[in-house]
């Protein structure tokens, strides 16, 4: 029985390796592969790593979804739209005009067009180019397919670098830049099981840690043969993870986990919270990628410092709004809030605060569901039918939220799913829709006490504190980080393994970065089941 | 001159037509003098749909008594339409028989438009089926350019779908939907004898490339994943035909002219303002006949736009504001204020002897009936326009518990899609409204 022991960390993070918690591979019950679409960030990088850094690609290619709270998973289920074919064709044509321009033209054409309609030099631009945009070797009906529209368009304009637009506009467009297809192999080790192929690998090792294609390093690996062996993959991810790169990979898991795409939707009632702007929106949630990063690389630390760090980046506007004094006069700095201070970690940053919240006011619940949903990895089924959702109006009776969705929990068929939501947010309560710190409403002092599964607790302070020792809340971090690396829920095969990385990440201190290389070494990444 | 309509030939391919075909010939020419069809028959039937978010406060919407001509008055939400009232159908009383409201704006909204329940709950759902607009499209869409257009006055959040997670994302932009349907492909009928842009061309065979690369990737895998690529196949074939048809040029039709671009919309957060500058291009692509089918989404389920003078978003009034939620019913006003000015558009692009009103059906509804508690019973349902005398309008039609599936039956049956039903299950209907139907 051969086993994978996913733990052996490399020397240079200097870690005592924990022992190894062993999956065996050979009972392991893999599902079979997803197909997944690229999403915007990941067309946008790899477009950066094929043309440069200035080329621009056109925003909202095609409509994304967002399945069991991850985008990542929503893009296993939808295809490509007809309008989002219409629209990735135009975005490609754009991008290949820039990429053939006087500036990038360079980078990819290493041949001189003897004519207009010169096959050989688009057969060999083509071919190069084409390995990175499709992450494998093309075959030789695919490049000739892709040539003959090129030297059609190239004798069409008397242009050879017209032609080219045309053949890298139809890399572009393909499926195979467009959609992940991960085909398996057999596994030489273990007989009847299968891995992914090597090419397979490392597109699933760029997408997941560097949210991009592979560069010609990874894909060189991959055509060795060396991502078929543990060392092989091994070495791969720590360059992966040393490289900057690697943010980009953070940051498309943070703003997936943290839901940040629909900020752009936030639209606050100007009357009651009149310093709420689209610019404002937008460094909030560039303020809760800073935080996952300092908290990776920066402090290479503990994740649950993600929830009670009081170090935060802000700009001037972020500033303002948080009452504290601006640490730079443009862009981002760091500042301490003191250690009093009830604004704490993710959970006191307005790109939670304002996206969980109605227009006009708070919402106890919405926080609350998050907080249950993408923190705890539990489910909060949507109210039941016809009831009736109004919340009373502020009332002299009722001058805070807690008075006025007391109704929640008085009535049964409410309470049992809001017992679990609204006591968490009613910690929250002293930040208001937008997310400003306030201790009174309607003019009461609001009540801040709450309970997470019968720990008592006081505010946001004591929230943060009582989310970051619940027992669930460690194993759902990597539950999450799992999810999105795969694509697809979780089922019950995964359990064994996924306990394996558990351990694992408490062993290394709940850092993000070791579990990475975890979960890349895991049977959950690198094994496949069959075609259904 | 247009040729003989390829996308008949996919439909066999693909073995996609459900229903048949009693229409204006498909293949066809316009007389000389652009006033009507080669051989006599009316101008194309157009299918709008208009749809808005959170229902509406039914106590001020049912118009209080039935019939036609002068034996039923507007209610006060309809205030709005009174000049059209001539050319507006009421039906109330209908229920969407959903089996469930998992996803309470949308668990019922997508069966009336699909016959079929919504599959999913909460964050994720999806119709199973192609919504009424793109069932209609099928059919009538004939050799136009544009299959279907789909326009959001707000945001981004789809009401038109092919089917299972395939969404039909409108287009909020005004000037990009001009560009899409006025940009350099298109052929203005006063310069039919430019040389044509090698372009469309090349680009059709690039698409044909590409189809082969989705066949090829389709191979290796399994039944649902090839589902969702088939989806990719069918919008590159779309493409590649309305690439073929740009190249024929526009039907030489009178009001057709290339239109002078709108004003730069970035920044407008008005949806009122946004739906105007949208509704005028469509108006023109309509005159051109660039398409027969459009979907706008005024403003979506779940709306989270504020009006004015209100103290909340949208959607939250509907559940927050108490007692016979005079707000609510403030907002349902303006909205209809919205719709008069889509009809009023459409009665100004003349066409033969009267405008494109005259040639089409309008469809205009909501995702639930009273939004505070997200009822399915007393759906409010407007149909508008002339259909070329396919549909009988100054009426008021209740049908108390009735299936409210029959909407969409009676639609494509005022389109001449002779359908014997729509829907499964509770959902399935055979008989159409017929008060309406002429």
């Amino acid at each position: 029985m051969r086993t994978v022991s996913p733990f052996v960390l490399p020397l240079w993070l200097g870690i005592a390796c924990a022992t190894p918690v062993e999956v065996p591979t050979d009972t392991f019950d893999a599902a079979p592969p997803v197909l997944r679409r690229l999403t915007q960030s990941q067309v946008e990088h790899a477009v950066r790593d094929l043309f440069g850094a200035d080329v621009y690609v056109p925003a909202d290619l095609d409509a994304a979804l967002r399945v069991d709270g991850l985008e990542a998973i929503g893009t296993a289920r939808i295809a490509v739209s007809p309008r989002g074919v219409e629209r990735y064709e135009a975005a490609a044509f754009a991008v290949a005009r820039q990429a053939l321009d006087a500036t990038h033209r360079a980078a990819i054409v290493p041949c001189s067009p003897a004519a207009a309609d010169d096959a050989g030099c688009a057969a060999q631009v083509i071919r190069t180019v084409g390995r990175r945009v499709w992450r494998r070797p093309l075959t030789d009906a695919e490049v000739d397919g892709l040539v003959a529209v090129a030297v059609a368009a190239g004798r069409a304009y008397a242009d050879a670098d017209e032609g080219l637009v045309y053949g890298v506009a139809g890399l572009l467009q393909s499926p195979w830049f467009l959609m992940r297809p991960e085909p398996g192999a057999d596994d030489p080790a273990v007989p009847g099981a299968r891995v992914y192929d090597g090419y397979a690998l490392a597109s699933r090792l760029s997408f997941f840690l560097w949210d991009t294609i592979p560069d010609d390093a990874l894909l060189d690996a991959a055509a060795r043969g060396d991502l078929s062996t543990d060392d092989g993959v091994d070495a791969q991810v720590v360059r992966m993870v040393a490289d900057p790169r690697a943010h980009d990979g953070l940051r498309a898991w943070a703003a997936d986990l943290m839901q940040l795409s629909n900020l752009k939707d936030v639209r606050k009632d100007t009357t009651v919270y009149p310093t709420w702007t689209d610019d404002l929106a937008a460094s909030a949630g560039e303020q809760v990628l800073r935080s996952f990063e300092d908290q990776v690389f920066t402090l290479d630390a503990d994740l649950g410092g993600l929830l009670t760090s009081r170090r935060l980046a802000v700009d001037p506007g972020l500033a303002r709004a948080y009452g504290v004094a601006a640490p730079v006069r443009e862009g981002f700095g760091v500042v301490r809030l003191p250690d009093d201070s009830e604004r704490v970690g993710l959970l006191g940053q307005l790109g939670f605060l304002a996206l969980h919240a109605h227009a006009a006011s708070s919402s106890a619940t919405l926080r609350g569901r998050f907080v249950r949903e993408a923190l705890l990895c539990e489910t909060i089924d949507p109210p039941p039918p016809g009831v009736n959702t109004t919340i009373p109006e502020p009332s002299p009776d009722a001058p805070t939220l807690r008075d006025r969705v007391a109704a929640h929990l008085d009535n049964p068929s409410c309470a049992g799913c809001h017992a679990r939501m609204d006591p968490l947010g009613l910690a929250l309560e002293q930040f208001d829709g937008a997310g400003a710190f306030r201790t009174e409403e309607g003019g009461a002092t609001i009540d801040v006490r709450g309970t997470l599964d019968d720990v008592d607790f006081v505010g946001a302070s004591g929230l943060a504190d009582a989310v970051r020792a619940h027992p669930a809340f460690v194993p759902c971090l990597v539950e999450q980080v799992t999810r999105y690396a795969l694509g697809r829920p979780l089922t019950d095969a995964d359990r064994p393994a996924l306990a394996a990385l558990v351990t694992a990440f408490e062993a290394h201190g709940r850092r993000l970065q070791p579990l990475w290389m975890d979960l890349a070494q895991s049977p959950l990444f690198r094994r496949v089941g069959e075609v259904e | 001159m247009r040729t003989i309509d390829r996308r008949t030939l996919l439909r066999g391919l693909f073995g996609g037509a459900a229903v048949s075909v009693a229409l204006p010939p498909l293949a066809c020419l316009l007389d000389s003098h652009g006033t009507a069809w080669a051989d006599g028959t009316a101008f194309p039937r157009r299918f709008l749909q208009w749809t808005w978010g959170d229902g509406v406060v039914p106590a001020r919407w049912v118009p209080s008594t039935t019939g036609a001509g002068a034996d039923w008055v507007l209610s006060d939400a309809l205030a709005p339409l009174v000049d059209h009232k001539a050319r507006l159908a009421v039906l109330s009383g209908l229920e969407v028989k959903a089996p469930d409201k998992a996803v309470p704006h949308w668990s019922g909204f997508m069966p009336l438009l699909t016959g079929e329940p919504l599959q999913g709950v909460d964050d994720d759902f999806t119709p199973v089926a192609p919504t009424l607009d793109q069932r209609v499209a099928t059919e009538i869409a004939g050799t136009t350019p544009f299959r279907s257009l789909e326009l959001g006055a707000l945001d981004d959040t789809p009401v038109s779908y092919n089917g299972t997670y395939s969404p039909n994302p409108p287009e909020r932009d005004p000037v990009a939907l001009y560009d899409r349907l006025f940009g350099p492909t298109f052929r203005d009928p006063a310069d039919a004898d430019a040389p044509l842009d090698p372009s469309l061309a090349l680009r059709q065979s690039l698409l044909d490339v590409v189809g082969g690369h989705v066949t090829d990737l389709q191979r290796s895998l399994g039944a649902d994943d090839r589902a969702r690529l088939d989806q990719h196949l069918t919008g590159l074939r779309d493409l590649e035909l309305r690439l073929a048809r740009l190249a024929e040029g526009p039907a030489d039709l009178a009001a057709c002219r290339r239109p002078s671009a709108p004003a730069d919309a970035t920044g407008l957060t008005d949806p009122f303002a946004r739906h105007a500058a949208l509704v005028d291009v469509l108006s023109l692509a309509l005159a051109c006949d660039l398409t027969r089918v459009a979907t706008m989404c005024f403003l979506p389920p779940v709306n989270p736009y504020q009006f004015p003078g209100t103290p909340d978003a949208h959607h939250q009034l509907t559940h927050s504001e108490a007692g016979e939620q005079p707000l609510v019913h403030a907002t349902t006003v303006r909205t209809m204020e919205a719709f008069a000015t889509f009809l009023d558009a459409l009665a100004a692009v003349p066409e033969g002897d009267g405008s494109v009103l005259d040639h089409a059906l309008v469809l205009a509804t909501t995702d639930c009936a009273h939004g505070q508690v997200h009822a399915y019973t007393d759906w409010p349902v407007l149909l508008a326009g002339g259909a070329d005398g396919a549909l009988r309008t100054d009426r008021h039609v209740r049908s108390a518990g009735g299936n409210a599936s029959a909407v969409a039956l009676t639609v494509m049956h005022a389109l001449g899609l002779r359908a014997p039903s729509f829907g499964s299950g509770d959902l399935r209907v055979t008989a159409p409204v017929t008060d309406v139907l002429g």
